[in-house]
């Protein structure tokens, strides 16, 4: 659907992206992770064909993007910008209709009743857009870059500076676009959501340091792990996996946590050593690590190898 | 086009809702229609002293004496009719200082505002959305303009001596208002939107339209101490420079209004 090939760019001196290649794929959604500065707004920027690569290219549907196909392609993408960007002193209904003409929308005013129902902000149509509280103006942006129906959304931090209920708001909005099978590219540093919502990840740090589902990205940094708890001490139990030949085995109070990696042995094989020396199990999962563990690895690992 | 319209309709709305950025416009023009009735017709009343007996006006009387539309006044209405026209370059001030103010207020607004990003992200195009920032800043200039006159002319109707109405009621005055104003305005907003896209402060913006306002007064001088005249070939002398000026600005406007400068340099 889109595919950015070897995309750099250079201000002046400055690299702010370097050979940065990935696909999005119809119906998924992509989280673009990194620190402050890692090239993800650029990313964006050059993606929506708003500014040009210095190398590398970018194509939409096959298409590539270029100054004379940028503005037909841009179309087809809804940008969120980081700021909501909505002009004060309008209503709501103004601002949507203002793009809903830019975007050349055979019936504005239709489009717009429409996204205002969609967004669940009928109510507050005639209300000027500085009255509105941050959440709902970011609702309101975000109203307005899917105004033309594109099948890509952009969105560069859509919950940053929301409070918890209206983050949750946004995060169910973008579950909503992927159930129509709309693209969602989402640039944000708040890897509880991506952990929640993303599909795919990439970790960017100027170059592409890594890409891969979460959980793929997971086990090529750490070991899969099984976390039992049960009813009684777990430390006698302990030292039964370890002869049992399971690795990095330990027990913390009723907790017993044991490595699954240079072994044949399965979850179900730990279980039934449990059982047959006697422990009473209350419940058996996988450990996985935070996200932002993995994260924090791959650029650590990043940071190191530069 | 229709981008253009939609974008205009919005900094129309806009002004609407912001009516007190033309206070310092409107009140410049109060000015400028006040003060050649406070020195034709005022002053004269309050002294009892009659401007034809004034020695400090003996260039206009000689000037009277050489204009053909003035051969029919006697020589106080002939003076007055002079201070009429010399003044009616300071209408000028209003529709210039108006398209500076909105010019300068609604691109560094728009990136104070940071609602330029979401617009650049549209198809709009550069031409088109400079577009429907001089028209958004033009039009209530020209607006302006059409106010000036009809206060102008309607208070030289109701004080001024029989025959000078006739005498302004003509195409210099017709020359001055509506090509001069609007074209000095339009370098005005062009100014202020070359400048703005270098600088993050509407008053910055403001500031350097004042290149634009002195040439005004300048004009006034000029003609008091009788070193030029606003006569019809000047007036088109001066409307061909500042359409001229006007392209130039357009070239520089479209080229420095950058969509990855405004993105990447515009904090």
């Amino acid at each position: 659907m889109l595919t950015a090939s070897h995309l750099s760019r250079r201000f002046g001196d400055r690299i702010a992206l370097e050979d940065v290649s990935f696909n999005l794929e119809a119906g998924e959604i992509f989280a673009l992770l990194g620190p402050n500065g890692a090239g993800k707004t650029t990313t964006l920027r050059i993606l929506a064909g708003l500014i040009a690569p210095s190398s590398g290219s970018v194509t939409v549907d096959g298409e590539p993007m270029g100054p004379r196909s940028a503005p037909r392609l841009r179309a087809r993408i809804g940008f969120l910008t980081e700021a909501p960007g909505l002009w004060d002193r309008l209503t709501v209904r103004q601002n949507l209709v203002v793009y809903a003409r830019l975007y050349g929308l055979s019936s504005p005013e239709r489009a717009v009743d429409a996204a205002l129902e969609r967004f669940e902000i009928r109510d507050r149509g005639d209300d000027r857009a500085a009255q509105l509280s941050k959440g709902l103006k970011q609702r309101v942006a975000l109203a307005r870059s899917l105004l033309h129906d594109p099948r890509i959304a952009m969105l560069d931090e859509p919950t940053s500076g929301l409070d918890p209920e209206s983050a949750r708001d946004v995060r169910d909005l973008i579950l909503g676009l992927r159930r129509q099978g709309r693209t969602v590219l989402l640039c944000t540093h708040n890897l509880d959501e991506v952990e929640r919502i993303a599909d795919r990840v990439a970790v960017l740090s100027r170059r592409l340091v890594a890409i891969g589902t979460p959980s793929s990205l997971r086990a090529k940094l750490y070991t899969p792990r099984v976390r039992v708890v049960l009813a009684q001490p777990a430390e006698p139990f302990a030292s039964t996996l370890r002869q049992s030949g399971f690795a990095d085995v330990t027990a913390d109070g009723v907790v017993l946590s044991a490595g699954l990696t240079g072994t044949s042995l399965t979850t179900p094989d730990l279980v039934r050593r449990l059982v047959e020396n006697g422990a009473s199990i209350e419940s058996v999962l996988p450990e996985e690590p935070p996200l932002e563990d993995v994260y924090l690895k791959l650029l650590h690992a990043e940071g190191g190898a530069q | 086009m229709s981008r253009t319209i939609a974008l205009l309709g919005k900094e129309l709305t806009d002004l609407r809702q912001n009516l007190t950025i033309f206070l310092p416009s409107f009140i410049v023009t109060i000015i400028a229609v006040l003060m050649p009735v406070f020195v034709a017709v005022v002053v004269p009343l309050v002294s009892g002293e009659r401007l034809s007996d004034s020695s400090d006006l003996e260039i206009a009387l000689e000037m009277y004496k050489q204009d053909p539309a003035m051969r029919g006044l006697d020589p106080e209405a002939a003076i007055q009719a002079y201070v009429f026209q010399y003044f009616l370059v300071m209408l000028v001030l209003g529709p210039v200082t108006s398209a500076m103010s909105v010019a300068a207020f609604s691109v560094v607004g728009e990136k104070q505002a940071r609602t330029l990003e979401p617009l650049l992200v549209t198809p709009i195009t550069t031409l088109e959305l400079l577009g429907a920032k001089v028209l958004g800043a033009l039009l209530p200039a020209l607006a302006l303009s059409v106010v000036s006159m009809v206060l102008y002319l309607g208070v030289i109707a109701l004080v001024a001596h029989a025959g000078v109405f006739s005498v302004l009621f003509g195409v210099r005055t017709f020359g001055i208002i509506f090509l001069l104003g609007p074209l000095a305005g339009m370098v005005a907003l062009q100014l202020a939107i070359c400048v703005s896209s270098r600088v993050n402060d509407a008053r910055t913006a403001q500031q350097l339209g004042v290149f634009v306002i002195l040439p005004i007064p300048a004009l006034l001088v000029g003609q008091l101490l009788g070193i030029m005249q606003l006569t019809t070939p000047v007036i088109v002398a001066i409307t061909i420079v500042l359409v001229l000026a006007n392209a130039a600005l357009m070239w520089f406007a479209i080229r420095l209004f950058d969509r990855e400068t405004i993105l990447t340099r515009w904090k």
